[in-house]
């Protein structure tokens, strides 16, 4: 099993590591890890709520304003860290069995969904308008069941950290190389 | 390019878009917007003429002001109501038979109104007016007497700048016009004394500001000389009456009567020859037939 | 949808010819943007296409910008990769979308940086982000070409207004391409601008679209043919004097009409009147593809409207055959030749006398055949022709400077009028602000270069016309 990291940038310019895991020639696995959250920021946000609320406490003179405040800080954080924060975006790829994508939040919740070989179409580029940018994501294409050339859904891949065009490449190649194994292997057994 | 267009210097170039042409596709020839009109539309005013036309906004200042000066001498007991319906109504029926004798009742006969229907409005009219005015002075009670004032002006105007002076605007309209007219002097009419006073203020308001502008324009139609001396008459009788409530009202008044009857026709004839309106061959054509005929 | 491929050739042949002609002259990255692009159908949407297609074709990059229509939004890929931005803006009247000059800023800034556009070419005058694509590529030291495909009056005060703010909006672009001469002085007097910055550059038509066909005709009747939308400004009115007019003076005449708007009842109730309901018959709204063949089933085409920058339909019918009568507005007089015309004032009266012209020259056989006329006609307007016109445009304009922000001021101040010149000068400025912020939040360096489509590196053109069995990265999307 080899493993390599190499650093890239999301769509806004924040650092990224993509981290490449061969497991074997038809399995492979890509992790795009986020920065973790920074203690510095935290504190920051923090006591800047609590400035703010201690503000309203002198002006309203109610303890209940700090009570809250502290509340509001605990309870924001968790969710924060349960169901916003994503540190680790990642895609394990199965030549035979399928494609896994895997979000790890920063409270150390994963949230996997897998997609069967059978169903997948294609993985591509595309791009998109994503808020006032226009942007590239890679997505994967669903075939349809009724249909076999349509394409009933697009799976959209690496939705929180949104790397940069470089970074796509590097998983698209990856994926393909895969892909193309599991075209060229019904051919094969055609043939014996 | 250049050297072909010297060569052949009888190739001259042609408004066509068909045809490849020797020159440069931003070539501007002398040619260039030799179709181009000015001020095809623009009327030439007669200095006279607009004098004449700016009778209409005199007439009615004067008109405003008369009502005003009428309501201040009701106000302050000089003019008893009694007085002001019976001139009102003699001048009404000298109207009445003016406005027939002017035209031969010709526009009557056309209209097809009989004296009878005339007569019974008239009748309703008075009598609903005069059954209502112990309504009318107690309706603006609780309505303080500046606010009654500020909204008399402001009526005032409004009747002034919607009124139907012959001006072929959006913004005309007779019946706004009179309606702002008509609140006015019930508002102004329910500060009086009596409500005998506001029943004779109302009446005298609908004779002023519905039926004396009808008889204007008919005389201004059919005897403009006749016009231009009532408008004179009216206008003094109008100054005479507000010199003898202010004088400096009078003078101002009198000043402004002149700017708008001599002054602004000048403007409008020197700012004429400013106009620039440009017309040429990308203009929407007007269709001038009448095509409701094949319809 | 499906928009039609430029004509004729094999593509491969004439990218090949297209690049060798050029020779020297550098590559463009164009962004066309305007609010009308399919799958809205009309003028400016088609010249757009079609320009497109054969500056594609001559090896220029190309990418359109619109607003999106209904769920078509997003990136998008057309014949030929012609790349298309459908913006998520808020369209607000006509298919124009609202301006506040400021909001379409972020997202035009990324495509002009995405795709290294050199020139950004807006287009008509009705389309609002045409006019904030200039505004916007000005701030950003683009340099900027403007087609104005309509003409419009100085009488009213809705025209004195849209005129001040062509004004500003033209006031420092670096060129200006019209449709007809009428069309230029019209531009050059409304936004007061120099005219030898604007080029005239008429419409073409596909004359393999529009081909005769004789057989279709019925020889023993006398069929005039008229295709145009049912409003106002055609001139359905006059047409609805000229039918009952004729019908009764010639008992084989038919009328064909195609095109649907507001005026459709006023030209039922004049058949509903004169009992013509077998004789003129309303076809309703024509897909682009089928005017050919309404076209060829007539022996005359009228055209009636009021105002014409350059009329397309008379061309079209032309070059199906049809000997055309028409109104003497606008750039008309200029577009066909006089044999193949026949111009009248817009009145009832002299429409009439046209076409009954007509009708006795079809009578008395004095006609060209459709097929001569066709033959000349499709010589006079060509696509590939336009393109190498606009072309021209474009190497000029990259040789020109772009304004900086002090000299743009000073023109702004100088060439509108002290008020409105100073509103926009301000307008410019904060514009630019806006642009410092941005640049700020996302630095031109994180932007990611897109990858072309089309131009000389473009992924589309390699693939398709060198015949390289390659996949092509990016893949048009489906849904």
């Amino acid at each position: 099993m080899q493993s390599q990291e190499r650093p890239f940038r999301s769509a806004s310019g924040e650092p990224l590591a993509l981290r490449r895991r061969q497991h074997s020639a038809s399995c492979r696995e890509l992790a795009l890890r986020r920065p973790r959250l920074q203690l510095r920021s935290l504190s920051a946000v923090t006591s800047a709520v609590w400035l703010a609320a201690y503000g309203v406490f002198v002006l309203s003179e109610n303890s209940m304003v700090l009570s809250a405040a502290i509340f509001i800080t605990l309870v924001g954080l968790i969710i924060y860290l349960h169901f916003v924060k994503i540190d680790q975006e990642s895609l394990l790829v199965i030549g035979s069995l399928g494609i896994q994508l895997t979000s790890s939040y920063a409270s150390g919740k994963e949230s996997t969904t897998f997609i069967e070989m059978s169903r997948v179409k294609d993985v591509v580029i595309n791009e998109a308008i994503y808020m006032q940018k226009v942007i590239y994501y890679l997505c994967i294409l669903l075939k349809d069941p009724q249909d076999p050339q349509g394409v009933s859904e697009v799976v959209p891949l690496f939705q929180s950290s949104q790397p940069r065009l470089d970074c796509l490449m590097e998983v698209y190649k990856s994926c393909q190389e895969i892909l193309d194994q599991r075209k060229e292997a019904p051919q094969s057994s055609g043939i014996k | 390019v250049c050297a072909q267009v010297e060569t052949s210097p009888r190739r001259c170039w042609q408004k066509v878009l068909y045809e490849r042409q020797p020159f440069p596709d931003n070539y501007v020839d002398q040619r260039f917007l030799e179709e181009l009109r000015k001020n095809v539309h623009a009327r030439q005013y007669q200095y006279w003429a607009v004098v004449f036309e700016s009778g209409a906004v005199v007439q009615q200042l004067c008109s405003v002001c008369v009502f005003v000066v009428t309501w201040w001498y009701m106000d302050a007991g000089v003019l008893s109501p009694q007085g002001l319906f019976g001139a009102a109504l003699v001048s009404s029926l000298l109207g009445y038979v003016l406005f027939d004798a002017i035209d031969a009742g010709v526009g009557r006969r056309e209209s097809g109104r009989t004296r009878w229907a005339d007569l019974k409005s008239t009748l309703v009219f008075i009598a609903f007016t005069y059954g209502f005015s112990p309504v009318l002075k107690t309706l603006t009670e609780s309505i303080s007497t500046d606010t009654i004032y500020a909204m008399s002006v402001f009526m005032l105007l409004g009747h002034l700048i919607f009124f139907d002076y012959g001006a072929n605007a959006a913004i005309v309209s007779s019946t706004l016009s009179l309606n702002m007219a008509i609140f006015a002097s019930v508002c102004l009419a329910s500060r009086l004394p009596r409500s005998l006073h506001a029943f004779v203020m109302v009446t005298f308001a609908m004779q002023i500001f519905a039926l004396w502008p009808m008889l204007q324009k008919k005389l201004k139609a059919r005897t403009p000389r006749c016009y231009v001396a009532v408008t004179v008459l009216f206008a003094l009788a109008a100054l005479a009456g507000l010199a003898s409530v202010s004088s400096v009202g009078a003078v101002l008044f009198a000043s402004l009567l002149l700017s708008i009857s001599c002054l602004c026709p000048y403007c409008l004839i020197r700012l004429q020859q400013l106009k620039d309106n440009i017309h040429g061959p990308w203009d929407e054509a007007e269709i001038k037939e009448d095509l409701s005929r094949f319809l | 949808m499906a928009p039609r491929r430029s004509a004729g050739g094999s593509g491969a042949e004439m990218a090949a010819g297209g690049r060798a002609a050029r020779g020297a002259a550098a590559a463009q990255s164009v962004c066309m943007v305007s609010d009308f692009f399919y799958p809205n159908m009309g003028g400016v949407e088609s010249h757009i296409y079609q320009l497109s297609q054969c500056l594609i074709e001559r090896g220029h990059k190309v990418l359109v910008v619109t607003h999106a229509y209904g769920g078509r939004r997003g990136v998008r890929y057309l014949s030929n990769g012609l790349k298309v931005y459908y913006l998520p803006l808020r369209v607000m009247y006509n298919q124009s979308t609202a301006t506040t000059l400021f909001h379409s800023l972020p997202l035009l800034r990324c495509i002009f940086l995405r795709e290294r556009v050199s020139v950004v070419h807006a287009h008509s005058s009705f389309s609002a982000m045409a006019h904030d694509a200039l505004f916007h590529a000005k701030t950003m030291g683009l340099r900027t070409v403007f087609t104005d495909h309509s003409l419009f009056g100085f009488a009213d005060v809705s025209s004195v207004l849209t005129n001040k703010l062509l004004t500003v909006s033209l006031c420092d672009t670096n060129h200006i391409i019209c449709v007809s001469y009428t069309s230029k002085e019209n531009t050059v007097l409304r936004a007061a601008l120099d005219p030898r910055i604007v080029s005239v550059i008429p419409n073409a038509v596909d004359p393999t679209d529009f081909t005769p066909d004789p057989s279709r005709r019925d020889d023993g009747t006398v069929t005039i043919v008229v295709v145009s939308r049912l409003v106002y400004r055609k001139g359905i009115d006059l047409l609805s004097g000229i039918i009952p007019e004729l019908c009764q003076k010639y008992p084989e005449l038919h009328f064909l009409v195609g095109g649907e708007g507001p005026k459709r009842i006023v030209l039922e109730e004049v058949r509903e009147r004169y009992q013509l309901h077998d004789r003129v018959r309303l076809l309703g709204a024509l897909e682009h593809q089928d005017v050919r063949n309404v076209l060829v089933q007539g022996h005359i085409f009228l055209n009636t409207s009021l105002t014409e920058a350059f009329c397309m339909a008379i061309v079209e019918a032309a070059s199906c055959g049809l000997q055309v009568v028409s109104t003497k507005v606008g750039g008309i007089p200029e577009v066909l030749p006089e044999n193949l015309i026949i111009l009248c004032e817009p009145s009832v009266k002299s429409l009439c006398d046209g076409l009954e012209k007509a009708i006795a020259q079809l009578r008395s056989g004095t006609l060209p055949s459709p097929e001569a006329v066709h033959n000349k006609v499709k010589t006079f307007y060509t696509w590939r022709d336009v393109a190498e016109r606009t072309e021209k445009v474009y190497e000029r304009v990259a040789g020109e400077k772009v304004l900086p922000m002090n000299e743009r001021l000073d023109r702004l101040i100088s060439h509108c009028g002290p008020v409105t010149g100073y509103i926009f000068a301000l307008l410019a400025v904060l514009n630019f602000l806006f642009l410092v912020f941005l640049r700020w939040m996302t630095p031109d360096s994180i932007i990611d270069v897109a990858i072309d489509a089309t131009g000389p590196k473009g992924a589309w053109t390699k693939q398709y016309f060198s015949g390289k069995k390659g996949r092509v990265k990016e893949e048009p999307p489906i849904s």
